[in-house]
């Protein structure tokens, strides 16, 4: 099977008053499907510019001179980088706005909606007066407005007696899945299956219980003119300009859709392990605590099912044992999406708890990418060695910092980057980049102690 | 005895809107102690109290209640104890006025403040940036009067040599630095006067690994050339595991156990202590972990006793659970896992500190059949002493609460948990280690 996204060659750059900081030097990635890729190294080694560069949301002073992000068979850098050459040096909103905004609507269907990301500081990636519900609610409505428009219908177009049907069915299947969803698309009321499986799996709630809430599910009334509308918008796959156009029918629409937004808010929420989350998604950033904004920035990045989750530093934020819960809350929706995740992190032991395999970065390039239990128990890179030998244990082990400190990159050193501070670096490492060597079954280091073997 | 706190509490004020001034209870009855050239650690989540401790402990914050004795011979302390513990005012106060720090006037702690110094956490923010380096380190020399302005420079040539950075940096400036060489100049600032207490706030946490060895590494190295004291402020356990002989755990403003760093990391014996040491992930490692349910409380507003219950998975009768913890437990599982019980119309209310009163329902026998069969996972409801039926509704009583203390075990450490209490009252069920 084809990686579901391949990073190759790439480089980024970014343009200071000091100089060109070359933050990436020729990055060679691939994201299996369905995997957790971690990525580990030392602050500055440029692993939040390869996320950004990724979801292609790099500051306007970031050049991509060499490099592919290859995602369904299209390259997500050719986009902007077609857009900074063609703007050259120096950057005027006004006479480029056109070409910008064709860029952004490109970029917009694939951003946040099969790509999305995690981002480092959960207080600062909330809008502190928005409320929880309304946030995420937004993400699937300016992504996704047919599939809230499709629930708002099925709700309202089914009776009692449907639903009914819906539970005997359920009974019947022990909540089938797929012959829910065959029932639904059969019946004309997609959207419904997952409203009634959200209920339906609940754990923690009796089954009478939930056979009433599933029965009170049917029959939502809806002005006929109201069904109109957000009949059209079901069907074209997005709000259509006759509607957008119009304020109070745009503003109509919007507040329909929002206000479904926040019913799939509030089941995400409760997925993702938060109690009372009808509570919460009327709650703003500031009420939660560190662990619950994770959570909840988790939810928006999971809201539209998207095919790769880019994490940086889910836990950096927060305490050891709330990080606890997200690790755990990360190993379990990784069985139950079926996303693959890249999970960037500075903490090793965070990465080994949660991925399958782990590359790790110096200075803008790979230099080694494993399994997991490989890099771990058999790390090759002399760098990777020393990282590990520098993490300290509970046992109390001696450790071993890394003598001298991380290049400066407008500068960085010629060869391998990592020359300067290597003890095994010979004359070949001074001059020439080392390529990457595969070693075993599935690992790959770019260090030229391995060449030959 | 380098420097000795006990039953130390600082409260801040906050100051509502529409409420009146509450206080937030940062840290509460404290009680530590640290040996001549003894590294101690102190562990905890954000919020758990344990940099205010340290400040408490020099005075850089005045603690609302306690009392500090510092550079206090082992006879007199064992002395101030026993006078403590007897009642004994005028010897306690007698020893105190000898050694205590807060009872110094400003002039005194200058003096003081050549014995005791302090590395902050953040390494950007804790050095002036219109200073020279030999400036940063030379200051506390010169404000303390250790010696004169022309010795502190030269003596801060030496430290920089010291913490291993060239000579040539004292005409640098901060911001010319990386953080680990920032964190090594904080370092010989705070070193300069020969202190004989260092407090550590989160030394490595603004740092990156292969820094963060180097520093301890240099860490170790001081000590071991010094002898000083340390007290060693940090979230991160593995560094306590490197660096520290005995290790306090802080939870929510209280100590929770303190011990030698090995039977404390290795043999957790609170829960809370045992929850921390899975949480910790290591390599290599895949280890089933006691998750923590929740989030640490608010300490404007702390938990009743023991403020760990809320948290705690073998919590049981007595551990202060009040009415409204039981109230939500129980109307959750009445409305949703036994709805089919119960049916609608059921409403609880909380009546006293102790009482819940259930309307709509009188049916003991369910009730009961379902706080036995909950019981072990949600906790709240072991501490359910009673139900009864009284005019026609049901009322539930609960267990009075019990506040821990610390409780002394066998090998040597203290846990403050109702656990370890040794006394017959306990019920049978409570003996340590049973919890497992």
């Amino acid at each position: 099977m084809s990686d579901a996204l391949a990073i190759r060659d790439l480089h980024v750059q970014f343009h200071t008053r000091r100089g060109v900081y070359k933050a990436l030097n020729g990055v060679d990635l691939g994201l299996r499907r369905g995997e957790v890729l971690g990525i580990a190294g030392e602050s500055g080694c440029g692993k939040t510019t390869m996320g950004l560069a990724v979801m292609s949301l790099l500051p306007r002073n970031a050049s991509i001179p060499r490099g592919q992000v290859i995602f369904d068979n299209k390259d997500l850098v050719n986009l902007p980088r077609e857009y900074a050459e063609r703007v050259g040096d120096r950057f005027k909103p006004k006479e480029h706005e056109r070409i910008l905004r064709r860029v952004g609507k490109a970029l917009a269907r694939i951003r946040g909606r099969r790509i999305s990301m995690v981002f480092q500081e959960p207080m600062t990636s909330l809008n502190p007066v928005l409320s929880i519900g309304f946030q995420v609610a937004e993400t699937v409505y300016v992504h996704d407005p047919a599939l809230l428009a499709r629930r708002v219908l099925a709700r309202s177009k089914t009776t009692p007696q449907i639903m009914r049907e819906v539970l005997t069915l359920l009974g019947a299947t022990q909540g089938g899945e797929a012959a829910l969803r065959k029932f639904a698309a059969d019946h004309d009321l997609v959207g419904l299956e997952e409203q009634v499986l959200f209920v339906w799996r609940r754990e923690d709630v009796h089954i009478s219980r939930k056979e009433k809430a599933i029965r009170s599910l049917a029959g939502q009334s809806m002005k006929p003119w109201e069904r109109k509308i957000i009949e059209t918008v079901a069907k074209s796959g997005s709000i259509p300009p006759q509607f957008a156009r119009v304020p109070v029918l745009s503003k109509l629409v919007r507040r329909i859709l929002l206000k479904e937004g926040s019913r799939k808010a509030r089941e995400l929420l409760t997925s993702l392990g938060i109690h009372h989350a009808e509570r919460v998604v009327k709650m703003f950033p500031h009420e939660l605590s560190g662990g619950m904004r994770q959570r909840v920035v988790i939810a928006i990045a999971l809201a539209n099912n998207p095919e790769i989750v880019i994490m940086d530093e889910p836990t950096s934020a927060v305490d050891v044992t709330v990080q606890a819960q997200i690790l755990e809350l990360v190993k379990q929706i990784r069985t139950s999406v079926s996303a693959s995740f890249i999970v960037i992190s500075h903490d090793l032991a965070v990465l080994a708890e949660v991925s399958d395999r782990i590359a790790i970065m110096y200075a803008g390039r790979i230099v080694e990418v494993a399994p997991t239990a490989e890099i771990l128990h058999h790390p090759l890179h002399p760098y990777t060695q020393m990282l590990i030998s520098a993490i300290p244990t509970l046992e109390g082990k001696s450790v071993e910092g890394i003598k001298g400190e991380v290049p400066d990159m407008r500068a960085p050193p010629g060869g391998c980057a990592f020359h300067p501070r290597c003890p095994f670096a010979f004359e070949k490492c001074n001059s020439v980049v080392p390529i990457d060597f595969r070693q075993g079954d599935d690992q790959l280091v770019a260090c030229w102690l391995y060449e030959g073997k | 005895m380098m420097i000795a706190a006990y039953g130390l509490s600082k409260f801040f004020p906050v100051r509502g809107a529409f409420r009146a001034t509450t206080s937030l209870k940062a840290v509460d009855d404290v009680g530590l102690k640290i040996q001549n050239e003894q590294v101690v650690g102190l562990v905890g989540e954000s919020g758990s109290g344990k940099s205010t401790v340290g400040r408490c402990l020099i005075r850089l914050l005045n603690p609302t209640d306690g009392e500090v004795l510092f550079d206090v011979p082992d006879s007199e302390l064992a002395e101030y104890e026993q006078a403590r513990a007897a009642g004994a005012t005028e010897r306690v106060d007698a020893i105190a006025a000898r050694f205590s720090l807060l009872r110094r006037s400003t002039s005194e702690l200058r003096a003081v403040r050549r014995l005791v110094n302090i590395v902050f956490q953040d390494p950007y923010s804790s050095l002036n940036p219109r200073m020279k380096l030999s400036t940063i380190i030379g200051e506390p020399m010169i404000s303390t009067r250790f010696c004169t302005r022309a010795e502190a420079d030269i003596r801060a040539r030496e430290l920089l040599g010291e913490v291993g950075l060239p000579e040539f940096f004292e005409d640098r400036y901060p911001h010319e630095l990386s953080g680990g060489q920032r964190q090594r100049v904080a370092i010989a600032r705070a070193i300069s006067t020969n202190p004989k207490l260092l407090i550590l706030d989160e030394p490595t946490s603004a740092l990156d690994v292969s820094v963060q060895a180097q520093i301890l590494n240099l860490l170790r190295g001081l000590r071991e050339k010094y002898g000083m004291s340390m007290l060693l402020i940090t979230h991160n356990i593995a560094v306590v595991a490197y660096l520290a002989e005995y290790v306090y755990v802080m939870y929510a403003g209280k100590i929770m156990e303190w011990g030698a760093k090995g039977k404390v990391l290795r043999d957790p014996q609170h829960p809370y202590t045992k929850a921390l040491m899975s949480s910790v992930p290591v390599i290599g490692e895949t280890r089933t972990r006691s998750i923590l349910r929740g989030d640490p409380p608010n300490l404007i507003s702390p938990p009743l006793a023991c403020r760990f219950h809320p948290r705690c998975p073998v919590a049981f009768e007595v551990c202060g659970w009040s009415p409204e913890e039981v109230a939500e437990d129980l109307e959750f599982l009445v409305g949703g896992k036994y709805y089919g019980t119960f049916g609608d119309g059921v409403r609880l209310t909380v009546e006293g500190d102790r009482t819940i009163i259930i309307q709509g329902t009188t049916e003991v026998q369910k009730i009961q059949e379902l706080v036995d069969l909950e019981k072990e996972d949600v906790r709240s409801l072991k501490s359910i002493q009673a139900i009864d039926v009284a005019d026609g509704a049901t009322s539930v009583r609960l267990h009075e609460a019990i506040e821990p203390e610390m409780y002394p075990s066998p090998d040597g450490r203290e846990v403050k948990c109702l656990l370890f209490r040794l006394d017959a009252s306990a019920p049978a069920a409570m003996a340590p280690r049973s919890a497992g």
